[in-house]
């Protein structure tokens, strides 16, 4: 079991299944990018895999963001998929850190190798649970339709869960129609949503990993 | 899927003798076609086919060059290339869905060619369940919590999508491997609407 309630403190959390996959979403500027960060740099600590699938950040920029919540991160520990298209030739293993570069957030052959090429890294290593983050899936959808990203969320899933891994993905509900955001939550085992709460500061609440959906309560 | 039953498997091998044996071992479960040059494969391929083993040393048009043919022409086949030593590239990133050494036994050949007709299978389902979970998702946008209640079409939906996600976990076991998983997600990238 993954316990992510020492970051978000919510009993449902206490216990999530490998291979859960979770939609994070919210407004922009909620730091769902950050929790995303904070769930795996737990997981890090305590000797989990670390799997980064960033369609905005360099991924050395990634590689040092994770170093400094994880002064112990190991060699092999992290691997990181980079595909803004602009990572040129900054492949292979870089100060430890497995990197893989895609040539946009649209390639989805590729994301897909750059995971497998990860997962294969982390495991060669010894690791057998981990976690992976997909930050955001709201660039892939500016890039491909929501039946293709929902289909890739899907497969994706299947794939963590064959892993005994957890996935959090990331999504900016302002920037998509309802519709969509419906669709795309289908393809998950559970939904942590985020916002702005009334008198300042943010609040969550999850939904779908446990029998009832959670209140909101501040974070 | 041909009109009869049975997939459809194309051979496109140069030896005779060879590619009269992987007839022989796949005639009782598929209708098979047999091409002698990569040429000859391009002019058999149609919508029809649904699994093309292929030789990739053959005088003539390459397996590499006919691979590419098909995946341009964007036929929905799945692809196995036949080699004569395991290949030290990633056939993945080529663009094949599977790669069978020589030689070949019987049972090998029966798998891969299950294996590929599974993912096939796959994708249709994939598609299927998208299209239930865009039907609901379009009644959960516009009908009120209380009003889906009531519907007699939601509920079966709702249903019918628990029952198509357990059937996409039983087949290829739920993408449990790296080939299965690379593959579904090429046909994801080459768009087949099927």
């Amino acid at each position: 079991m993954y316990d992510l309630s020492s970051v978000l403190d919510f009993d449902a959390l206490e216990e999530v299944r490998p291979g859960s996959s979770i939609l994070l979403s919210g407004p922009a500027m909620t730091g769902k990018e950050q929790l995303a960060y904070d769930i795996l740099a737990d997981g890090a600590r305590n000797g989990d895999g670390a799997v980064v699938v960033t369609t905005s950040d360099k991924a050395q920029n990634v590689a040092s963001e994770f170093r400094d919540r994880v002064p112990t991160l190991e060699n092999a520990q992290l691997g990181v998929v980079d595909c803004r298209g602009e990572g040129g030739s900054e492949q292979g293993v870089i100060d430890g850190v497995s990197v893989h570069q895609v040539s946009s957030p649209g390639d989805l052959t590729g994301i897909g190798i750059g995971i497998t090429k990860a997962l294969e890294g982390l495991h060669n290593s010894g690791r057998t649970r981990g976690r992976l983050a997909l930050i955001s899936l709201s660039t892939m959808l500016t890039y491909t339709d929501k039946k293709t990203v929902f289909k890739f969320c899907h497969v994706l899933s299947s794939r963590l869960d064959a892993a005994d891994y957890i996935g959090v993905f990331t999504i900016d509900s302002g920037a998509h129609d309802q519709q969509t955001i419906q669709v795309i939550k289908q393809a998950f085992d559970g939904l942590i949503e985020v916002r702005d709460a009334e008198g300042g500061g943010r609040e969550g609440r999850v939904l779908g990993l446990a029998n009832e959906p959670t209140n909101w309560k501040q974070l | 899927m041909s009109e009869s039953d049975s997939p459809v498997v194309l051979i496109v091998e140069d030896e005779p003798d060879v590619a009269e044996t992987y007839k022989l071992w796949l005639q009782g479960d598929y209708e098979v076609r047999m091409a002698q040059n990569g040429d000859e494969g391009l002019e058999l391929l149609d919508e029809s086919v649904d699994v093309v083993l292929l030789d990739r040393m053959m005088p003539g048009l390459s397996g590499d060059e006919v691979l590419s043919n098909i995946r341009e022409r964007d036929l929905g086949c799945r692809v196995a290339m036949v080699t004569a030593v395991e290949p030290d590239f990633d056939i993945l990133e080529m663009g094949f869905d599977a790669y069978l050494s020589k030689p070949i036994r019987s049972e090998q050949l029966h798998d891969t060619v299950t294996n590929l007709l599974e993912r096939s299978e796959y994708d249709s389902m994939l598609q299927e369940y998208y299209s239930l979970v865009e039907k609901q998702a379009t009644l959960e946008a516009t009908k009120s919590s209380a009003e889906l209640a009531e519907s007699d079409q939601y509920t079966e939906l709702t249903e019918e999508i628990a029952e198509m996600r357990e059937g996409l976990s039983d087949t290829l076991g739920g993408i449990e491997n790296d080939d299965d998983f690379i593959a579904t997600l090429r046909g994801l990238d080459d768009g087949d609407d099927n």
